[in-house]
């Protein structure tokens, strides 16, 4: 296992991340270190030249999970919590829906916790106060129910729904 | 990177869009976190979706933790210990209904939205000055009270209520209420009707509503249940069951129980008051509270 770069290598280290379209990402050590499966990987590396391949991840979402990344390791200790929330509210609020399942995805993959969680709330928000339907349209899900399947589910959620 | 619910959605030829992620892709971990901030109701709607949603908006796991702290507890107060082996789910849904304590005189609950314990205790479960003196207070049946009884006071001078409740509330804050009205109903020509000629005595000065707890917090708050208006009394409970808010307490170890006090006096005995319907006293999370209409008019404390 190569050496962890020391605290001064690791301020002048820069890892390369390349997407899944081929697109080559540079970003500071610290800013990788939120990720605890590049944390993993550079562990096994050291500081290397070579770029970690993301196979998984467009260039378009690895760009959201570095400036999250980014923010947050400027934003430790700097600025109030409640600003990184709204900082975060912010950078979500616009996304659609294709966008926030991609980038739980790649943020699952990459293991930064915090950004899974805000994902997750993100997500649970727009599914709030959707009916049924706008649910299926809205994250593409076919109803594979049979009719007697559905009048079951239907009666075991009654309590729930009030129908 | 973990299992996934199944893709169900199918494309043009049969293949679902190159690249085109659904809510089906999301590990499974990852719903469970996105459960996490969904409500029981929510959680039931997913369930609709399709079979692999059912599958997983019904698992142990996510209902474990809308479950409140105490749910073995209130488990136990159902006949024939009903509900012990049944999935999380059910049991939630089942506590959701009220459950009787203390030989029907309290109830117990889960508000279905939040999970959050609901308490209720009947004015027969309260210590009344009087209760026993039929020139002073009656048990009428009445369908609007879920205990489908209240106390009804004709006249009286000393006016004194006490009651307490013990039970293992999960941690939080409760806000604690008296359901009264002024008047009673009676029938009149085939018609039910609100009856108001006994009510007096309730303007001329406030009545003293407290709570406390075993732990030392205490509430008080001073509501005048009737006002003098330009053509006659005019008071938010006549006529209408009012929830009139003690205060808020809160519960900060729920691994002991938590025992609360709670009482209703005027005993000034200068001039005598009738015509109050009591009902019972509810606790219930503080976010769950609907503050009464007459929150500010006549409230003093």
């Amino acid at each position: 296992m190569a050496e962890l770069p020391n605290t001064t290598m690791a301020n002048e280290c820069k890892v390369k991340l390349k997407s899944k379209d081929d697109k080559i990402f540079e970003v500071e050590y610290a800013v990788a270190m939120q990720s605890q499966t590049l944390k993993n990987a550079l562990a096994h590396t050291g500081c290397t030249d070579t770029a970690l391949p993301l196979h998984d991840i467009s260039s378009q979402i690895l760009a959201k999970v570095i400036e999250y990344c980014e923010y947050h390791v400027n934003a430790a200790n700097t600025i109030s919590e409640k600003d990184v929330k709204t900082w975060d509210e912010e950078l979500v609020k616009h996304m659609d829906q294709d966008t926030l399942f991609r980038l739980i995805v790649a943020a699952k993959y990459l293991e930064i916790h915090n950004l899974v969680d805000l994902m997750c709330k993100t997500i649970a928000d727009r599914i709030k106060d959707k009916s049924v339907e706008e649910l299926r349209e809205i994250f593409h899900v076919q109803n594979d129910f049979t009719p007697e399947e559905e009048e079951q589910v239907r009666r075991e959620t009654k309590w729930a729904h009030g129908e | 990177m973990g299992a996934n619910l199944s893709r169900v959605y199918e494309g043009d030829d049969g293949r679902p869009p190159a690249g085109y992620p659904g809510l089906a892709d999301i590990p499974e971990n990852c719903i469970a976190g996105i459960f996490r901030h969904l409500s029981p109701l929510d959680i039931c709607k997913l369930a609709r979706l399709n079979r692999a949603f059912k599958g997983a908006a019904s698992s142990d796991l996510v209902w474990a933790e809308k479950l409140p702290v105490c749910y073995q507890d209130m488990l136990s107060k159902l006949p024939l210990s009903k509900g012990q082996f049944l999935p999380k789910k059910e049991i939630y849904a089942l506590l959701c209904k009220p459950i009787s304590l203390d030989n029907g005189t309290k109830e117990v609950w889960l508000d279905k939205a939040t999970g959050g314990v609901c308490l209720a205790i009947s004015a027969r479960a309260m210590a009344i000055t009087g209760i026993d003196d039929h020139r002073y207070w009656r048990w009428i049946p009445c369908e609007e009270s879920r205990f489908h009884e209240i106390a009804y006071l004709q006249q009286l001078w000393w006016f004194e209520v006490d009651g307490v409740v013990k039970f293992q509330l999960p941690a939080g804050e409760y806000s604690l209420s008296f359901r009264l009205r002024l008047g009673t109903s009676a029938r009149r020509l085939g018609r039910r009707v609100q009856v108001f000629n006994q009510v007096h005595g309730w303007d001329l000065k406030p009545v003293q509503f407290c709570l406390s707890t075993s732990d030392g917090q205490h509430a008080t708050r001073g509501y005048y249940l009737d006002q003098a208006g330009e053509d006659g009394p005019v008071g938010d409970a006549r006529g209408k069951w009012t929830d009139y808010h003690v205060g808020n307490f809160v519960v900060e170890n729920e691994n002991k129980l938590t025992e609360v006090k709670f009482s209703m006096t005027q005993i000034d005995c200068t001039h005598s008051k009738g015509g109050l319907s009591l009902d019972s006293v509810s606790i219930v999370p503080s976010k769950l509270q609907k503050e009464t209409e007459n929150k500010h008019a006549g409230c003093y404390s």
